[in-house]
């Protein structure tokens, strides 16, 4: 009888258990449902990975325009951060580039991995961030930046819609990117 | 004494550089430039669904973004890609945009650390444009990326 309550029990707990990696211990981060998501508190640099890797090192991390990664302190992992916390396809270099070189910590989602590619690491979304012992920031600059930049965008709707350089691609080369004929020919067969 | 000092900061300065810096093998690699955070996070669904033509424009939106683009090749190995020729600005640059899901022989350096590949491209040797048809089998990724306006344009048009 307990050991079918035992199984049970473990049955049950398995989806919670599934979010509880090594370093999910003190993580406030939401859950955004990811593929092998787990929720991930730690300390880290904030590092330049091309600068990390190949020893290519401009001023300031390369001043906003390279990815970058967190080398952690628990086990000098690079830690490959590629999302923001905000939910319109925007990546974590933005958000991050504030804290170039410094010691940072990080709250946010490991997602991916193994399951999809063998053999490879989870990547990281960033969902808040602080300076060792400073005031926690939610990592969601990314749209406020973009908006400084590009005042004169037109159209209705979220940043994506609006992009200038986003906006001239389309008109190039269609929503398929195989041009604007193929795009027509698409839309009257599956709409 | 004075360069006995000099050339030690040369010296420290030679050796911080190559203790950073990973230990690179130079390749060539062919596969399709994919947007990695809906193929890794599964957050518009399964992998085969967001790469190609199905995902082309929601991969340009993540790439203007900022978010990473990578090589995926066909035996499924993802390549983080961190400079392309002559552009390294990976956060969102031109050259990551205007590429998102073509297919590319690239010649570079790798670098694997820590359960990832990291791919630093010098030259490109073709470029096949996005064969991979995938809307034929998918439509387009997320469903709502043609807005309805569009589309009510185009059936209209007959």
């Amino acid at each position: 009888m307990l050991k079918h309550i035992a199984m049970i029990a473990a049955l049950v707990a398995f989806p919670v258990m599934a979010e509880e990696g090594k370093f999910a211990e003190g993580s406030q981060a939401r859950s955004w449902n990811l593929k092998a998501q787990e929720k991930a508190l730690f300390k880290a640099k904030v590092v330049d990975v091309l600068c990390e890797l190949a020893g290519d090192c401009p001023p300031d991390c390369g001043g906003g325009t390279r990815q970058l990664g967190l080398l952690r302190d628990a086990d000098d992992a690079l830690v490959f951060p590629t999302k923001n916390g905000q939910p319109v396809f925007t990546g974590a270099a933005t958000d991050l580039q504030l804290y170039c070189g410094k010691q940072v910590e990080v709250d946010g989602l490991l997602t991916g991995g193994d399951e999809i590619s063998a053999g490879a690491a989870k990547l990281f979304q960033v969902q808040r961030i602080r300076e060792i012992g400073g005031e926690w920031a939610k990592a969601n600059r990314w749209t406020k930046d973009w908006q400084k930049a590009n005042p004169g965008a037109k159209g209705k709707g979220p940043w994506f819609r609006r992009d200038p350089r986003i906006v001239r691609e389309i008109e190039k080369d269609g929503y398929l990117g195989l041009g604007l004929d193929e795009d027509k020919v698409f839309i009257k067969d599956w709409y | 004494m004075r360069k006995t000092i000099f050339g030690s900061v040369i010296l420290s300065a030679l050796m911080a550089v190559s203790a950073n810096a990973a230990e690179g093998k130079r390749m060539t690699v062919k596969g399709e430039l994919i947007d990695t955070w809906c193929y890794f996070s599964g957050v518009m669904g399964g992998p085969e669904s967001v790469v190609g033509t199905a995902h082309h424009t929601c991969a340009m939106w993540c790439a203007a973004g900022g978010i990473p683009i990578g090589l995926l090749d066909e035996d499924g190995k993802v390549y983080m890609v961190l400079k392309l020729p002559d552009d390294d600005a990976s956060n969102g640059g031109e050259t990551f945009l205007t590429m998102t899901n073509d297919t590319v022989e690239a010649e570079g350096m790798t670098y694997e650390r820590d359960g990832l590949t990291y791919l630093v491209v010098s030259k490109i040797t073709s470029n096949d444009g996005i064969p991979n048809r995938t809307h034929e089998d998918f439509g387009v990724v997320p469903g709502n990326t043609i807005p309805d306006a569009v589309v009510d344009k185009v059936l209209e048009e007959g």
